[in-house]
């Protein structure tokens, strides 16, 4: 019997650590390894435009004393975070007809069709928007037909926010679409049989109960959005110098790495906190 | 003569080609206590639905103290309904969700409390007022349910198996409490269940439905001693039925001749030689001896099996030709029996207690 129930153990045993062995490995190498590298880094020096390691802190020091660092961060974390309410605001409605007016056969095309975008290269899809955003593309010489100014749409928020939706529009969709699938039917007919009109429904049954998934839709947006390159650069033309175009710069601009591990650094503390006040928010539970 | 308070007349619902429930004809008084039951698929709660206005009905109508309610919008109607899940809302606290309604019809705030506050209290859960409904126990979730629809003030309310969540003691508690409400409140309950013993203890009329029709209506004692159908009679549990052609003996008996012989009545009313009818013999009702002599409807059989429950055993029997028989007997009266399985016993009944099913239940039997 004690032999058995040991042999038995032992067994139970080795299957934890069968699923949970990787997580630790994973864990340190992909994300505790790259982040000690990134804070050591921060203190290292650049010395004949060579990395050098050190403890210095004159990186945090440079870094911390720039006007720009500032605005740059404000100008990030405003334009980013209006981007992603936006594309969270056009995202819903579609959200809302696929999770509760259509089958649920022809919700998987719909999310299907809203995928496809991913399998082409996001680069390739905003040099096609400059294409058509740019002087002489196709929306200019649009609105140029019908008396409207026929100038270039690009450098401006307009096409950044075309950028960033580009990226962001499917994800949010497809959160969205799972969370208000999710939401439970028979609360919302309870809801209705108690008085309720369709718009009630909405905001005192529907919104709260799919808000973890719709915070989250808003919050993958942001982090999407706050850590895009490509289009601020593309579409924005560095109009608006955001904080990775700020850290492209550093780079470029004389091997300056332990600086751009502070603006690294700097950016994953913001993003890492907006991240853990909204899934606080949005798993909050009233009533104790 | 009274108005009734909701009448349903020729309510049909169909599914594509599935019809869920037909020609359902239907009046509920004021005040009543009305339980719907049936088996699984029914329609027992489509039906409820219909009421609540969550179904569209196909076919027919639907009134509340005469006036058609079938056009009117869901959120208009007040026939609030107490879900078999409860559907509480998991992120209002107690009072949020008791407050719910009353929020949603635009009822003003101090009104809305002291309502809340009302009826917190009266079922007990004012202490609860600030909880998440989600850290609530079974019994305290069914009374946060109550308090919800109830605060409303409805002529009506609507249970779609309420209690089905509960243990069994529960359960019983909180049956008790529902019939005190209603006696209380003289409101009309409609009340969908498949337990037998909630719809007979609560109710003043039971329904049963069987295939989307209703099968029958009467008081839970008619349902009991006056099965009208074969189906109602199994449904209720507890019968042996036998079939035959009713037939008048030389000596002017009236019975049925089955394959157990001729099984006598005493129901004179439905006395049409010739017909086919099926006999009814409730389980309390059967006497069994091992021993032959003891009555006058008497079938040899073969003790098959007990089934133990609690203060009374069931025992199946079966006769030569094969009928099954269900006999109840106390404990001690088992004992004196001495039986054991696979041995031959005797049932027998008095004419009295056998009833024909289908017959009209117009003679009350003394």
């Amino acid at each position: 019997m004690s032999v058995l129930s040991a042999k038995l153990r032992l067994r139970r045993r080795g299957w934890f650590a069968l699923w949970a062995a990787p997580l630790p490995v994973w864990f340190a190498l992909f994300f505790l390894g790259p982040m000690l590298l990134l804070i050591a880094m921060s203190f290292w020096s650049v010395q004949n435009y060579r990395l050098t390691p050190d403890f210095s802190l004159s990186a945090w020091s440079y870094v911390l004393s720039l006007d720009f660092l500032w605005s740059s961060f404000w100008r990030s974390y405003g334009l980013s975070l209006l981007s992603a309410v936006l594309v969270s605001l056009l995202a819903f409605p579609a959200s809302y007809a696929m999770a509760f007016l259509i089958s649920p056969a022809r919700r998987l095309t719909f999310l299907g069709l809203a995928l496809a975008p991913f399998f082409t290269s996001y680069l390739v899809r905003i040099y096609s928007l400059q294409v058509f955003l740019g002087e002489g593309g196709v929306l200019p010489q649009m609105f140029h037909s019908i008396g409207l100014s026929g100038a270039s749409l690009l450098n401006s928020y307009t096409a950044l926010f075309l950028g960033h939706a580009t990226l962001t529009l499917p994800v949010v969709l497809v959160l969205q679409t799972l969370a208000l699938g999710n939401v439970d039917r028979t609360e919302m007919s309870a809801a209705v049989n108690l008085g309720a009109r369709p718009l009630q429904v909405l905001r005192h049954i529907i919104l709260p109960a799919a808000r973890p998934g719709l915070s989250l839709g808003v919050l993958f947006a942001f982090l999407l959005s706050y850590a895009e390159f490509v289009s601020a650069t593309y579409l924005g033309g560095g109009v608006f110098q955001t904080l990775p175009i700020l850290l492209t710069d550093l780079i470029r601009g004389g091997q300056q790495w332990p600086r751009a591990a502070v603006v690294s650094l700097l950016m994953m503390a913001v993003l890492l906190l907006t991240s853990l006040v909204t899934v606080a928010w949005a798993y909050r539970q009233k009533g104790n | 003569m009274t108005q009734p308070l909701l009448e349903l007349h020729n309510l049909n619902k169909s599914y594509g080609t599935f019809e869920a429930v037909k020609d359902i004809d239907l009046s509920v008084d004021a005040g009543e206590f009305l339980a719907i039951m049936g088996p699984s698929g029914c329609g027992k709660t489509t039906t409820l639905r219909m009421m609540a206005g969550l179904e569209d009905p196909t076919r027919g109508d639907i009134r509340l103290e005469g006036q058609q309610i079938n056009d009117l919008p869901v959120w208009q109607r007040e026939t609030p309904l107490v879900w078999q899940n409860l559907a509480l809302f998991p992120y209002m606290t107690v009072r949020e969700n008791v407050e719910f309604g009353l929020r949603m019809k635009k009822v003003p705030a101090p009104e809305r409390q002291r309502r809340c506050a009302e009826w917190l209290e009266r079922l007990g859960i004012a202490g609860f007022a600030d909880r998440n409904v989600a850290k609530l126990s079974g019994g305290q979730r069914q009374r946060v349910a109550l308090a919800r629809s109830l605060v409303l003030q409805p002529k009506v309310l609507l249970l779609d198996e309420p209690l089905s969540a509960l243990d069994a003691h529960m359960s019983i508690r909180m049956q008790g409490e529902l019939k005190r409400l209603q006696r209380e409140l003289g409101i009309t309950f409609v009340y969908v269940t498949h337990s037998h013993s909630e719809a007979f203890s609560l109710a003043d009329r039971v329904v049963i439905m069987n295939t989307g029709r209703i099968e029958q209506l009467g008081t839970p004692q008619d349902i009991f001693l006056r099965p009208r159908s074969r189906f109602v009679a199994q449904f209720v549990g507890g019968i042996s039925l036998f079939s035959g052609m009713l037939k008048t003996t030389k000596e002017g008996n009236i019975g049925i001749d089955s394959a157990d012989g001729l099984l006598q009545i005493a129901d004179p009313a439905s006395a049409q030689g010739g017909t086919r009818c099926d006999l009814a013999v409730r389980a309390d009702r059967i006497n069994v001896t091992t021993q032959p002599g003891w009555g006058t409807n008497e079938v040899p059989c073969v003790l098959m099996s007990e089934e133990f429950a609690g203060a009374v055993v069931n025992l199946h029997l079966e006769t030569a030709a094969g009928t099954g028989i269900v006999a109840q007997l106390q404990q001690r009266d088992l004992e004196r029996l001495s039986a054991r399985a696979g041995q031959q016993v005797y049932a027998s009944w008095h004419p009295e207690d056998g009833v024909l099913l289908g017959a009209p239940a117009l003679k009350a039997v003394a």
